[in-house]
């Protein structure tokens, strides 16, 4: 099993690297360095400035550099804004973002495991129906859509909740159902087939034949297999709150990563797109994998490869 | 006894007949699918969608970038109130223009504004030689008579005009949509059907060769896929720059990923039976087996995920327009469109529901159509 989690680490080591050195390549193949813009700047200032960020060494030698740098935790500086580095947009926006995450993911698993396991429960009545219609309308409609018509509805209309801030309690209602929207009914609709396919199982039947009440069939026996499903799709499902981030982020004006990234882009602010990418990358490689540790400590039928 | 059943010789013809037409894999899947009615509804919508997209320009008087300053921001319904002279009508802009609305619903001329009495919180303007005030010391606004004070008498009407109203640039929301409903679904075709090939090659090449080669190409996979392809995507789009190539080749490079997993493990299972191994033994090449024979058979799978692409390709454009990353202006797609309408959600927010329901029934109507595609593909899938 160790030997199995080495292995997935040197992988996501070896990941991490391409990711580096794609985001480098990409950054570094758009024409025009960072300091051609409108105003014309003398020769000489350029190549003071590019000696200064060391941008006229050789490729590979930048490459090594900027590697060594992250390796260290240094994204190095922003060249839209003077005197800030990358680091500090990091310091800044990723606890916001963070806090935001981790109420949203805690939402969306209050919110779809009880949501699946009532429509398996109550399959094909009403309630499964219900929870289906909901399940299927939050795949399908992108998050800024339900973040506006929510904004729309509870802000400009009923005028109970803030349009954006999240600085009560309040402004994290809407931002958190945009932004768990996709998530929840995903997993709902994947808590609700697992589970449908785990109490057909003999093992159930058993249970039930014991005389154990309904309620401790679902809860200690069907449940233990029907989460792990579920718990796969974890890590995935952080990713896409993350991404989903940016735009909620940005509709909502809540000063977290997403929009330094969205803006580092429009402004085409390339250490800091080169180092929030990483930035985003590993932590989603470092979820990715803590979610493979808990799935296989769960499961004990998973078979190392 | 008196014979009740006469016997008639029979021929082989007649034993034939009891048999009904063999039906084709196509016929099949057919009559499974079209058993689904979320799926049959879903197939007409994706049909009528894709006739307004492409149709739809030729029967419109606007082109999406004609701006026409003096009709901002107006919406398919309007409260208007009656022009003095008893025939047409006049609605207030945001503005605070007065815009006259011809009997027929049709928008006329902007009213040219004659003075302004701001101690009586009122605008003068010319309507055809009668002067009226609109009056904004309160809202809403009104419309009135400036001499005797009395509002005109009001009533709702449809824009005949600009059917689905017009964007904060004078444009006709109708066109834009038309368009913007075209490039999303040509973004999410062209990407799904990169796609699709670069997967199918991918997979099948990887799953069919085998040994060594399998490992190595599925090692690359699986460090592409740990890689967040929306960073991706964005990246690509920070390299080529805004519009519509650089979106299809953005999307159409990252999503293969999945489609070469399952091509992969359909080749894995397939080629160990017996129709390659006759195939093989009649000396068919390599590349008769692949394309011929294991590629068709893997189809079943391969459209599935090919309809559940399209959905997540028109979700990641929309989501790149609405970040503000796609198309060059005055192109539209839908998310460029709510993008657009976000800065006056809270005056105009048709201008935000009309794509966002668009979006939402293109999304719904793959989805559905998905569904019943993997249903009548496999009915081992069905529960």
């Amino acid at each position: 099993m160790w030997k199995y989690f080495a292995k997935r680490l040197g992988m996501m080591a070896v990941a991490l690297f391409f990711i580096i050195l794609l985001t480098f390549i990409i950054m570094h193949s758009i024409p025009g360095g960072p300091f051609t813009s409108d105003r014309k700047v003398s020769a000489e200032v350029e190549a003071a400035l590019n000696a200064k960020y060391n941008l006229d060494a050789p490729l590979y030698e930048q490459f090594f550099d900027y590697l060594g740098g992250v390796l260290r935790g240094d994204f190095g500086p922003s060249y839209e804004y003077t005197g800030k580095s990358v680091n500090d947009f990091i310091a800044n926006g990723f606890p916001v973002s963070a806090k935001l995450g981790v109420i949203t993911m805690v939402f969306v698993l209050l919110a779809s495991i009880p949501m699946g396991i009532l429509a398996a429960v109550k399959n094909g009545k009403w309630q499964d129906m219900a929870v289906m219609a909901v399940a299927t309308i939050g795949v399908t409609i992108p998050s800024f859509v339900i973040a506006s018509v929510l904004i729309y509805i509870f802000s400009f209309r009923l005028n109970w909740l803030p349009t954006y801030g999240v600085d009560t309690w309040k402004g994290y209602i809407l931002p958190v159902i945009a932004l768990g929207g996709y998530s929840v009914s995903y997993l709902a609709r994947l808590m609700r087939s697992s589970l449908l396919e785990v109490m057909g199982q003999d093992y159930i039947r058993t249970a039930r034949a014991k005389g154990l009440s309904e309620t401790k069939v679902i809860l200690r026996h069907a449940m233990r297999n029907a989460l792990i499903p579920v718990i796969t799709v974890l890590g995935p499902t952080v990713a896409n709150l993350l991404t989903g981030s940016f735009v909620v982020e940005k509709i909502f004006a809540i000063p977290g990563l997403g929009v330094h990234f969205v803006n580092s882009v429009s402004q085409r602010d390339y250490t800091t797109i080169m180092g929030v990418t990483i930035f985003y990358a590993t932590f989603l490689l470092a979820m990715i994998f803590i979610v493979d540790v808990f799935y296989c400590l769960i499961d004990p039928r998973i078979k190392y490869e | 006894m008196e014979q009740k059943w006469e016997l008639l010789s029979s021929t082989n013809e007649d034993r034939e007949k009891i048999w009904t037409k063999n039906r084709t894999f196509a016929g099949d899947v057919w009559f499974r699918f079209r058993r689904k009615p979320t799926a049959i509804a879903g197939f007409v919508i994706i049909v009528l969608l894709v006739c307004f997209a492409v149709f739809g320009p030729f029967f419109t008087k606007y082109s999406y970038s004609d701006q026409n300053l003096e009709v901002v921001n107006i919406p398919p319904v309007m409260k208007v109130y009656e022009a003095p002279d008893g025939e047409g009508y006049l609605y207030i802009t945001q503005s605070l223009k007065v815009v006259y609305v011809n009997p027929d619903g049709t928008l006329g001329e902007q009213l040219t504004r004659v003075r302004s009495e701001d101690d009586q919180m009122m605008t003068i303007f010319d309507c055809n030689g009668t002067e009226v005030a609109l009056y904004y010391g309160q809202k809403p606004y009104v419309i009135a008579d400036q001499e005797t004070k009395i509002i005109y008498p009001s009533t709702t009407m449809w824009n005949r005009s600009y059917i689905l109203g017009t964007d904060a640039l004078g444009r006709d929301i109708l066109t834009r949509l038309m368009y913007g409903t075209r490039i999303s679904l040509l973004v999410a075709f062209i990407a799904a059907g990169v796609n699709m090939v670069i997967g199918i090659l991918y997979g099948g090449i990887s799953g069919y060769t085998g040994g060594n080669t399998d490992t190595i190409m599925m090692r690359i996979v699986d460090i592409i896929s740990t890689i967040p392809l929306t960073l991706y995507v964005i990246l690509i789009m920070v390299l080529m720059g805004n519009g519509l190539h650089s979106i299809i080749i953005a999307l159409g490079s990252v999503y293969w990923v999945d489609m070469a997993r399952v091509v992969r493990g359909q080749m894995l299972s397939l080629k160990g039976q017996e129709f390659v191994l006759a195939a093989r033994t009649i000396g068919s090449s390599t590349k008769t087996i692949l394309l011929e024979h294991l590629i068709p058979n893997a189809m079943g799978s391969i459209l599935v995920t090919v309809t559940m692409l399209i959905p997540s390709a028109i979700f990641m454009e929309a989501f790149l327009g609405y970040v503000g990353i796609g198309l060059q202006p005055p192109l539209a797609s839908l998310g460029t469109m709510c993008n657009d309408a976000t800065a006056n959600l809270r005056t105009c927010p048709y201008q935000l529901f009309i794509p966002a329901l668009m979006i939402c029934m293109i999304m719904f109507a793959f989805n559905f159509v998905g569904d019943g595609l993997r249903d009548a593909l496999d009915p081992k899938l069905k529960k």
